[in-house]
């Protein structure tokens, strides 16, 4: 298991993962979708974009860094894309009237080739801080694509589990010490989260990074304590936008993990005030110490503008140096 | 009467890859002011023509006009009921797809009908019988927030009340045919003496209405067979994701119609001709043809249009040559 190197007494801040895309890149992806431009122009904007988001992160001076995915349409797809075994569906809804690509696992599952690791190169260039390594986890990879090859769910995921493990190994090897492993689907079925854990140990088993996992849009207080077996050495929920309540279960079940303490609520145009993101950090410090917490947005930021998710990543820089200041 | 096929509700929205995706253009410029609520309409009426036709040319002998307008079956008619505001995203059921959760802030008053307007267009359009589709009381209550009543039992009864006004409008615009979806009851055997009192409720102030108590995403075996106690003419089981109701099936009292779900609605793999007819041909002999309808497990939406199309074909033509 790995461990954190960061400075100070805890109470660091980070990013869930993603954050939105300029327009810039928003009309470049769907000029190379109409075969207007080429990849390449695609990706000198993406490392533009890139660049912006790890100097914004620089600017107020965030602890643990993301690359910000500009370069993925969303967090399964991207990896369908590139694995053998996997192909691009139709479109599905997800919600109201967004729609995204669900990918079909057709074949075995494999990887040719490393997938995020030249960007996490790219994005650690150009900060003195640890960059984050990107993943998402075999759970959630099947769970939000169709299956037509595998002949049960176990089969499917634990093949994820080894070609997202081999990832990892190659983040670990260009010099990742933070590898972040996420399993939104994680609380959907109580009955497989034993699948969920059995997967996510021969991810994280051959690491000595720092692991995280997010997982969130379920329901915690049935899925927890259970989801603190998930072999990583740091769990990333969702605060804000449930009021807190999660911590009610850590009265009598101490949360044991690091945490990553998602104190703005993303899905929302309201800006919480530093003072209430203050108050939210305070509360969790009376049942997990500051040497153990993470503060971050509650999810990744894709969905608000590039002005709002700045807005709130300021204010979650200002609130964590406030209570730091008290401790 | 011969086998029949049915949809369990939903259709996907996109079109085939290619084509324009006017419903989700119109919505993008509505919210920005560059349309208005007719042209929403209108795209809506082109694409509930289209799912019809769809249906039809399948050979799908009860359809239904595939939900295109609602993005789930519970915020339609919470937008409709005075009483009810609407809430955050939340996970709809075990799949990847959110819906916004009504949230119960005073007592409910029906405002009028919900879903009339489009039963009475798709009816019009339709060459075959057209079926109506309402939230079950129970699931509607438990999917919900309750801020007012503080009673669950208050809560789903006054919800029974509403829905009770709305099947009475959807028999008097001429339905023959609603079905009641209650998935959540799987999962609340505590609620099922509940759900007999509520879905009396509705069903008592039909006449002549043929009403179908659909459950999907999972198994019956908690409700036991109790659950044919709800005064309904038939049950709806999902066989995809609870093999288990098949035990069940054999507790289907006389006289009671059953709708069987065997085609994955969630999941692309097409089933064979020859696994179909293998698992119809013994529910034939069972109940026979006249009772018995079969329909993809749930609402088709889950899957991209193209693998929809492909499910209901598939249905039709099974169904045709288990019933020749």
């Amino acid at each position: 298991m790995g461990k954190v190197e960061l400075a100070g007494p805890g109470l660091w801040t980070t990013s869930v993962g993603s954050f939105p895309k300029p327009d810039y890149i928003l009309k470049a992806r769907s000029q190379f979708a109409r075969g207007e431009i080429e990849r390449s122009e695609l990706q000198e904007l993406e490392k533009q974009a890139t660049r912006e988001w790890i100097e914004f992160q620089n600017s107020i001076d965030t602890d643990l860094v993301v690359d910000g995915e500009q370069y993925r349409g969303d967090m399964v797809a991207f990896f369908a894309e590139e694995l053998p075994g996997l192909e691009i569906g139709g479109l599905v809804r997800s919600y109201g009237n967004r729609y995204y690509r669900k990918p079909i696992a057709t074949g075995p599952v494999g990887r040719d080739k490393p997938l995020t690791v030249d960007w996490w190169e790219y994005a650690q260039s150009l900060t003195d801080k640890p960059v984050k390594g990107m993943l998402t986890g075999p759970y959630t990879i099947c769970d939000w694509s169709f299956n037509e090859h595998y002949a049960t769910r176990r089969d499917y995921v634990l093949d994820l589990a080894k070609v997202i493990r081999d990832e990892a190994l190659d983040l670990e090897r260009a010099g990742a010490r933070y590898i972040q492993i996420d399993e939104p689907a994680a609380s959907t079925r109580m009955d497989e989260l034993d699948l969920v854990i059995e997967a996510m140990a021969i991810v994280t088993e051959p690491l000595s990074a720092h692991t995280i996992t997010h997982i969130c849009y379920g329901d915690f207080h049935k899925a927890y304590p259970k989801m603190l077996e998930i072999p990583v050495d740091q769990i990333d929920l969702e605060f804000a936008n449930s009021d807190y309540s999660l911590l009610d279960e850590f009265y009598d079940n101490p949360f044991t993990s690091f945490i990553g303490l998602g104190i703005s609520d993303v899905h929302t145009h309201t800006l919480e005030s530093v003072e209430e993101m203050a108050e939210g950090i305070r509360k969790s410090l009376k049942f997990i110490p500051p040497e153990r917490m993470f503060v971050d947005p509650d999810c990744g930021l894709k969905t608000r503008t590039v002005d709002e998710a700045k807005e709130k990543l300021t204010n979650i820089k200002q609130a964590v140096d406030i209570v730091k200041a008290e401790l | 009467m011969a086998l029949r096929s049915t949809v369990v509700g939903s259709y996907p929205k996109p079109p085939e890859e290619g084509q324009q995706f006017v419903v989700r253009k119109t919505l993008h410029a509505l919210e920005k002011g560059d349309k208005t609520v007719d042209d929403l309409k209108k795209a809506q009426d082109d694409l509930v023509r289209a799912v019809i036709g769809e249906e039809e040319a399948a050979g799908i002998d009860l359809i239904t006009d595939g939900q295109g307008r609602w993005d789930d079956i519970l915020t339609p008619f919470a937008r409709n009921i005075a009483g009810f505001e609407i809430g955050g995203l939340l996970r709809w059921f075990d799949n990847n797809v959110y819906y916004r959760r009504p949230v119960a802030v005073g007592p409910l008053e029906w405002r009028g009908p919900t879903s009339v307007e489009a039963f009475t267009f798709a009816s019009s359009v339709a060459t075959k019988p057209v079926k109506a589709v309402l939230p079950g009381p129970v699931t509607f209550a438990r999917l919900s927030q309750d801020e007012h009543f503080s009673d669950h039992e208050a809560f789903v009864l006054a919800i029974a009340g509403v829905l009770a006004q709305e099947a009475a409008e959807l028999e008097a615009a001429g339905a023959t045919v609603i079905q009641i979806d209650e998935p959540a009851l799987l999962d609340a055997p505590e609620d099922l003496d509940l759900a007999k009192r509520a879905i009396a409720q509705i069903t008592s102030e039909l006449s002549s209405v043929e009403t179908i108590l659909a459950t999907y995403f999972g198994d019956a075996k908690r409700l036991g067979a109790e659950l044919f106690d709800i005064e309904v003419d038939g049950f709806g089981f999902d066989l995809v994701a609870g093999p288990e109701n098949l035990e069940l099936l054999s507790q289907v009292p006389d006289g009671k119609n059953v709708q069987v779900g065997l085609l994955d609605a969630r999941n692309t793999k097409l089933e064979t001709v020859d696994e179909l007819t293998a698992a119809i041909e013994p529910l034939v002999e069972q109940f026979g043809a006249d009772r018995l309808y079969i329909s993809p497990s749930a609402g088709l939406e889950y899957l991209p249009r193209e693998k929809a199309r492909a499910k209901l074909d598939r249905l039709g033509e099974v169904v045709k040559k288990v019933g020749a």
